[in-house]
């Protein structure tokens, strides 16, 4: 890895500034939490940044804060441990604490921060690989004709990359925000599931954040008495894995009766997908075995898997039964 | 820091680099020094910078834990740390576990129970277990799966490290029990 | 070899499985053998579970690996790689590279690349630089004062390629006109000490063979015929997967090269093969070259000789005049320093309606990339006696990185092949597994013997009698239970001597080149050696991994226990007697009535004489006593010998048993239990010989279920090179593993000690899909068992 210019950001309002001065020649200017997915694209060869933005030096950045009225709110440099160990969390968004705490391995997770998790770029191995940044060479096309394995079975016809967050299922099924810090002291708040877009190898950048913004704080709205989650990641190694898939159930209850219904699946889609059908599918109706099978089955209706990865649609339909099963009758 | 005389910039903030500079970071108590540029990891410091090579790199991307060391008792991987992310925090590394001349008990109990075979991924293991034992000397065998399941070991050291581990546990146990009995 | 045997005495020794019978048997064994050992139980070390020697250096990190070494003036290397699968390389441009600061040596490799297949006639192609075979494949290297400057200059190498056309897949590979790896025919010399193919064989395209088996006596009969008169026929194809050792350790080397000497630290499995390899390569004596090795963080077949890479450290070590610090990253290891090959087996098994076995006929291709390699054993022809047996077992290169030697290596992927099929026999037959193997595994050697014993102790441990019919559960999961036999061969060393030293002050030490590569070889020989003495194991210093001391074994064929031990005790022996004589003197007694026991010495029955050894060996006068033994040959001679390498007449066994889960709707395997019960003729540490086992066994899961190398077809390039996405096994994955251990004495030699590490290794994924087809009631011929090929196989 070469070395890099290295500056210690003392407050948003700074980080904003230096990310937007005007780049050395010589490469861009990057911001790096807690380094996770920054330091793995540099050792590869895929980002050469010429200045790196250390955010980790801004206080006050690191917090948990739960009100009743108005949600969770879990600003950027809260690590994937922190949340994963929060008492509130597992209470009250359990998908999110479980995702948490399956992603990745202890270290990186004491290290990981939410906003770098979000901003991630894919783990796809051909985008992870300078060789398929070079000059006319279509990594697209070589991911479509060769090891897609672990790539989108839906929306997959430009490109398959997916984004790897598997917090960002759970968050998404949690209707969660992300809100950013621009120049001029601008902030806005993006809904998470419009902040990512899908993945592509001539992107720098796989969601809506721009050059000079600071990604500052993740909301997720106040949740309905009675709301019912589960999360579940299925990997081909337990210890730790990116997932063939992942799925995150949110249930609103009205008594027995399903009111609302959030089912997202993650690493089948480039972002993480809503399955609509599925959820329509459950309201105003108790889940039963049966309806959770055939909601399973709508899941996975309009798949277009590619070669390789046809395996991963019964996986994710025998998953999205499962979680919304546990969502409805675990614990 | 030295600054290397980039672009001022808004706030006139220091920047280190992209050239080597003096770091100053406190490993096993003791505050050292070692020139090091931005693009250093910690691991990398620590085993060339200060001669401390029994934290081991065996991937260099996260992925096998076996350069884990504690950054203020929590486990890291220090091969994906960037030692100017180590500033301020309390390093501790294989050579600092134990008291100088005696053993910690996942120490002793991995000899014990032979949790090792090639060595090469056996500190990183030790720091991981230690740091469990320490904050939970209650574990359970599930525990000590999730305190490893970064860990890879080739040659297969994992049961033992399991059955290491718990005895350590439940030694201290037996210790704090004893003190506790004396008091 | 000396024309005249030596003399040679009948000595009575044990012979069988401990516990369960044991005879006495004569042999004739050399004049000056040392008497024969009893049984571990009446021993005070050997047998006993003592602590790793070198433990706590290991848990202290104090343990120097070759990747720890620091020389002053020490420079960082590193390779400069291909970027194409398969060219001509027209030029390679240093000179940025060589102005890059810092920078103290550079060199592009000219000669053919070690451990590639080497074509019969050179000229077929003949050019300035080696041809690229597969991505990634090492072209030059860099030396610098850091390791960035060596990363940074070594982009600045250019190279101009005139790419050819490349073929990634075994199925491409041998197809009519696919692109050809090699332009001609090819030989593969072993690599040091390990793999290796048949010499001579034809070559079509890319397929290279076939070898049909005439080492082991084959064919034999008319296994076609047999085949086809059979009353039952299992007639199957099998897929195996290609494999990549994944040391935790990478190839490492630092080499010094002075004026006057070379010397290389080493993270290898055999310092005589880094020394001669080096000496040979660059025409110096090995007086010249030492070669050390403290401890190797794992090697599992792939370290031996200097490699490429060390062609280069060596090379810019010499011209820097500087010690230079080689060290694959992890990409390299993954794709340029070895691998299992893949294989594609269709087997042929004919048996009697009760049970016998009448023909055997194997046809297998696999492909070891640009070397050849890719056998699939020998348990067709050595395992169970049949009169029909037939092989056929072809390579065929790909543009790929080169195999290597791996952990029993063809027998992994043969055995996962013919155990089921086995197993699938038994099935057809209405025959429990466990009887058909009672029916089968009739041979005379001591492997067959203890995998009888193994059977009935694995069978109980596991609850075998709980067994149930395939599929026996309704349910998406499904339970199963399976097992599988192993057979390995006893590998000797025969130049592997050991000396053994007794100093003034009571000091006794043991001297081997042989490495460490987690195995405990300095564990094992102090325990040897201090039964001898009567002392403790730790009471011995055992020095090891350095080229000066006296000529050790390979950590490979899992022969280092039964070659070094012998030699060892032998060695010790001797000491222990040339002490007893010079004591006999001063205790007015005979040097035969001089005992050693518990860290004293003194004359049998006369307790006034004892005194501690250390007071024995001042009384006795001794200033140093040295003596230097050789391993003799096995009591029973050899199954076949060459100066450097014997197998035993009797292998080594091994019977694993496995239980599973698998969920039929997401094609997850996991495994519960696994009980694995295996033999080494006398284990010398039955704590380090379960921690192999364990090993063994773990590889054997990883295997079977998790590993897998993906090459992107277009580029060529191995995807996953790295171990988040190259999956072995991690915590989570490990089962509840029971391990049991006989005690066999072969009365073969002065320790009777044989390997274990490679036979551990050999039935685990076998066992784990004849568990599938209990489970689910459906055969998975396919490795590994990834969610994917499960349902595959579910589906079928």
């Amino acid at each position: 890895m070469d070395s890099f210019e290295w500056v210690d950001a003392t407050s948003v309002e700074h980080a904003v500034a230096l990310l937007g001065s005007v780049s050395e020649p010589g490469g861009p200017i990057v911001a790096k939490a807690g380094g996770i997915d920054l330091v793995d694209l540099m050792k590869e060869g895929v980002v050469r940044p010429a200045r790196v933005v250390n955010l980790r030096s801004i206080e006050g950045l690191d917090r948990i804060a739960f009100d009743e009225g108005r949600g969770l709110s879990i600003d950027a440099l809260v690590t994937l441990a922190q949340i994963e160990s929060s008492l509130e969390i597992q209470r009250r968004y359990r998908a999110l604490a479980d995702a948490a705490r399956h992603a990745a391995t202890p270290q990186v997770r004491n290290a990981a921060t939410i906003g770098g998790n979000l901003l991630q770029r894919p783990r796809c191995w051909y985008l992870r690989n300078h060789y398929f940044h070079g000059e006319g060479v279509d990594a697209a096309a070589a991911l479509a004709r060769g090891e897609h394995q672990y790539h989108a079975i839906f929306d997959n016809a430009e490109c398959a990359l997916v984004h790897a967050s598997t917090p960002a299922t759970a968050l998404v099924a949690y209707g969660a925000q992300v809100h950013l810090a621009g120049p001029g002291g601008r902030e806005r708040t993006v809904p998470l599931a419009e902040f990512l877009r899908p993945p592509r190898f001539e992107q720098d950048r796989d969601t809506t954040i721009e050059a000079a913004e600071i990604l500052t704080r993740v909301t997720v709205p106040p949740l309905p008495p009675g709301t019912r989650a589960a999360y579940h990641k299925q990997t081909e190694r337990d210890s730790y894995d990116w997932p063939i898939c992942d799925v995150a159930v949110v249930l609103e209850m009205k008594s027995d009766a399903i009111a609302a219904a959030s089912i997202v699946l993650g690493w089948v889609a480039p972002t993480p997908r809503r399955a609509s059908a599925s959820e329509q599918l459950l309201i105003g109706k108790p889940l039963t075995e049966a309806l959770a099978r055939e909601a399973g089955a709508r899941a996975v209706t309009g798949a277009t898997p590619l070669p390789k990865n046809r395996f991963k649609v019964p996986i994710l339909e025998a998953v999205v039964r499962r979680t919304l099963l546990a969502a409805a009758f675990g614990e | 820091m030295n600054p290397q005389g980039s672009t001022p910039n808004e706030n006139d903030a220091a920047v280190s680099g992209p050239g080597a500079g003096i770091l100053t970071l406190v490993v096993n108590g003791r505050t050292v020094q070692a020139m090091a540029d931005p693009g250093a990891t910690l691991a990398e410091v620590l085993r060339y910078g200060l001669g401390l090579t029994g934290t081991k790199i065996g991937c260099d991307r996260g992925a096998c834990s076996a350069c884990t060391v504690w950054l203020d008792g929590e486990v890291a991987a220090s091969c994906m740390t960037l030692a100017l992310d180590a500033r301020g925090r309390q390093i501790t590394t294989i050579e600092g576990l134990g008291d100088g001349a005696t053993l910690h008990a996942v120490q002793r109990a991995f000899v014990e129970h032979d949790a090792m075979q090639c060595g090469f991924c056996t500190p990183g293991m030790v720091m991981s277990c230690a740091a469990l034992v320490q904050r939970n000397p209650a574990c359970t065998l599930d525990d000590v799966k999730a305190a490893v399941s970064g860990h890879l070991c080739r040659c297969g050291t994992y049961p033992n490290v399991f059955k290491a581990t718990l005895a350590a546990a439940a030694q201290l146990r037996r210790s704090a029990a004893d003190a506790e009995g004396r008091r | 070899m000396s024309a005249q045997k030596p003399p040679t005495k009948t000595q009575s020794v044990s012979y069988g499985i401990v516990g369960q019978s044991i005879d006495q048997v004569e042999r004739s064994v050399p004049e000056n053998e040392p008497p024969p050992l009893p049984a571990n139980a009446s021993l005070k070390v050997i047998g006993k579970p003592v602590d790793r020697l070198d433990a706590v250096q290991k848990v202290t990190g104090k343990a120097r690996f070759t990747f720890d070494v620091q020389l002053p003036g020490m420079l960082f290397a590193r390779r400069v790689v291909s970027s194409v699968a398969h060219a001509r390389v027209v030029s390679v441009d240093t000179s940025e590279a060589e102005k890059h600061p810092g920078v103290r040596a550079v060199h592009v490799l000219n000669q053919p690349l070690l451990q590639h297949a080497q074509l019969r006639d050179e000229k077929a192609e003949a050019a300035r630089y080696p041809t690229i075979r597969y991505f990634g494949q090492p072209i030059a290297g860099v030396a610098a004062e850091s390791q960035r400057a060596a990363d940074a200059a070594a982009r600045l190498v250019e190279i101009v390629y005139e790419a050819l056309p490349h073929a990634t897949t075994l199925e491409e590979a041998m197809q009519e006109g696919a692109p050809l790896v090699f332009p001609g025919p090819t030989e593969q010399p072993s690599t040091a000490g390990g793999g290796g193919a048949p010499p001579g064989l034809p070559q079509r395209g890319n397929v290279r063979g076939p070898d049909t088996g005439q080492m082991f006596g084959l064919p034999r009969g008319d296994a076609a015929g047999a085949v086809r008169g059979a009353d039952v026929v299992v007639d199957a194809e099998y897929r195996t997967q290609v494999q990549t050792h994944v040391p935790m350790e990478p190839h490492a080397m630092v080499a010094d090269w002075r004026e006057d000497s070379l010397t290389i630290y080493a993270s290898t499995q055999f310092t005589t093969s880094v020394r001669d390899e080096a000496a040979d390569m660059f025409e110096l004596p090995k007086s010249k070259v030492r070669v050390i090795s403290d401890f190797t963080g794992g090697g599992f077949g792939a370290k031996y000789g200097i490699g490429n890479f060390g062609l280069l450290a060596i090379n810019l070590s010499r011209k820097a005049g500087a010690p230079v610090r080689m060290v694959l990253d992890r990409r390299e290891e993954h794709v340029s320093s070895g691998n299992r090959p893949d294989s594609l087996q269709h087997l042929k098994l004919g048996a009697t309606r009760d049970g016998r076995l009448t023909a055997i006929e194997l046809e297998s291709h696999g492909s070891g990339g640009v070397a050849a390699g890719a056998g699939v054993g020998f348990a067709h022809a050595l395992m169970y006696p049949c009169a029909n047996v037939s092989q056929q077992q072809y390579d065929v290169f790909t543009n790929a990185g080169p195999c290597a030697a791996f952990r029993a290596p063809g027998q992994v992927q043969g055995i996962f092949a013919l155990e089921q099929s086995l197993d699938e026999l038994a099935h057809q037959l209405g025959i429990d597994p466990i009887e058909l193997r009672d029916r089968i595994d009739t041979g005379p050697t001591d492997d067959a013997r203890a995998r009888k014993v193994e059977r009935q102790i694995g069978a109980e441990k596991i609850g075998w009698s709980a067994r149930r019919a395939p599929n026996a559960d309704g349910g998406a999961v499904k339970r199963g239970m399976g097992m599988a036999q192993s057979q390995w061969v006893s590998v000797i060393h025969p130049p592997t001597s050991c000396e053994v030293r007794i100093t003034d002050d009571g000091s006794v030490e043991a001297f081997t080149s042989a490495q460490d590569v987690g195995t405990g070889t300095r564990t094992v020989l102090a325990q040897v050696v201090a039964e001898e003495f009567g002392l403790r194991a730790d009471e011995v210093g055992a020095h090891i991994g350095d080229t000066r001391y006296p000529s050790g074994p390979p950590s490979g064929g899992s022969r280092v226990t039964g070659s070094l031990t012998p030699a060892a005790r032998n060695a010790a022996y001797r000491a222990a007697r040339e002490l007893a004589g010079r004591l006999a003197p001063a205790l007015e007694a005979n040097a035969d009535d001089i005992v050693f026991e518990g860290g004293r010495v003194g004359v049998r029955g006369a307790p006034a004489t004892w005194m501690s050894f250390k007071d024995g060996v001042k009384k006795a006068g001794v200033t140093e006593i040295s003596h230097r033994a050789v391993r003799q040959d096995d009591y029973e001679g050899y199954m076949m010998s060459l100066p450097q390498f014997a197998v035993g007449r009797h292998g080594i066994g091994g019977v694993q048993f496995a239980e599973i889960d698998v969920d039929t709707e997401t094609g997850s395997v996991k495994v519960r239990r696994l009980v694995a019960v295996h033999d080494c003729g006398r284990p010398i540490n039955p704590k380090l010989t379960e921690s192999q086992i364990y090993g063994g066994v773990i590889q054997g899961l990883s295997y079977a279920l998790y590993e897998e190398r993906h090459l992107d077809p277009t580029s060529g390039i191995h995807l996953n090179a790295n171990i988040d996405q190259y999956k072995i096994a991690g915590s989570r994955e490990i089962p509840e593993i029971e391990v049991h251990i006989l005690e066999q004495l072969g009365g073969q030699s002065s320790t009777d000690a044989r390997g274990v590490a490679e036979p551990a290794n050999v039935a685990t994924a076998a066992a784990i899909a004849n568990a599938f087809f209990n489970a689910t009631g459906k055969r998975i011929r396919r490795l590994p068992l990834t969610p994917a090929n499960v349902l595959d196989a579910l589906r079928a």
